[in-house]
């Protein structure tokens, strides 16, 4: 009984200390996969896969994964303020297109078409944001 | 003409009037309505840009962190 108590403990302690690991993972994975041009924010307020790039199964999971999360938020927060999901999408897009892209990432524009901002090329932003 | 065929008359009459009058009755309620969309959207995203900035910070694990 005692033993089966300790071994709780520790199976316990491990999973606290695996849990932000796993989440860190996450980031990073995504971190490098945006850095290199592999995928990108899109105008939409959603990630997606840039054309062309070789996608592993487990990055298109982790992705599929992000944007599941963030359409619940979206969801949520639209439902809070009496719009639709698409608006709020939108919304964070224009927050996302102004703070949330790094010299040298790839972005997708209203237009669907896919850009990359550069050190003389700014992120155009969307016609719909407030200027 | 026969009873059936006076019955048969009076029931087109009766659905022509139950056709009719509803649309004669709407027509000058109708508002008219111009869409104006495009405005409303952009009126939409700037309420709802603190709200953004807010999701934007509060899921840096979603987001990624803001840039240098």
């Amino acid at each position: 009984m005692k033993r089966n108590l300790v071994l709780a403990g520790m199976a316990a302690a491990l999973l606290a200390l695996a849990a932000p690991l796993t989440a860190a993972a996450q980031d990073e994975t995504l971190a490098q996969a945006r850095a290199g041009g592999l995928i990108g924010e899109q105008a939409d307020g959603f990630l997606g896969f840039v054309p062309g790039a070789t996608i592993s199964a487990d990055l298109r999971g982790r992705v599929d994964q992000n944007n599941i999360q963030r359409r619940q938020l979206y969801a949520s927060r639209a439902a809070e303020r009496n719009v639709s999901a698409n608006e709020m999408a939108a919304a964070v897009a224009c927050e996302v297109f102004q703070r949330r892209i790094a010299e040298g990432e790839r972005y997708r524009d209203e237009s669907g078409q896919w850009r990359q901002r550069t050190a003389t090329q700014p992120v155009v932003m969307p016609s719909f944001c407030p200027s | 003409m026969s009873k059936r065929a006076h019955l048969l008359t009076g029931l087109g009459a009766v659905i022509a009037a139950a056709g009719c009058i509803p649309v004669q009755i709407q027509a000058p309620d109708e508002p008219i309505e111009i869409n104006l969309n495009v405005n409303i959207h952009q009126e939409v995203i700037v309420r709802l840009e603190r709200d953004a900035a807010e999701l934007l910070d509060q899921h840096s694990d979603l987001f990624g962190e803001a840039n240098p």
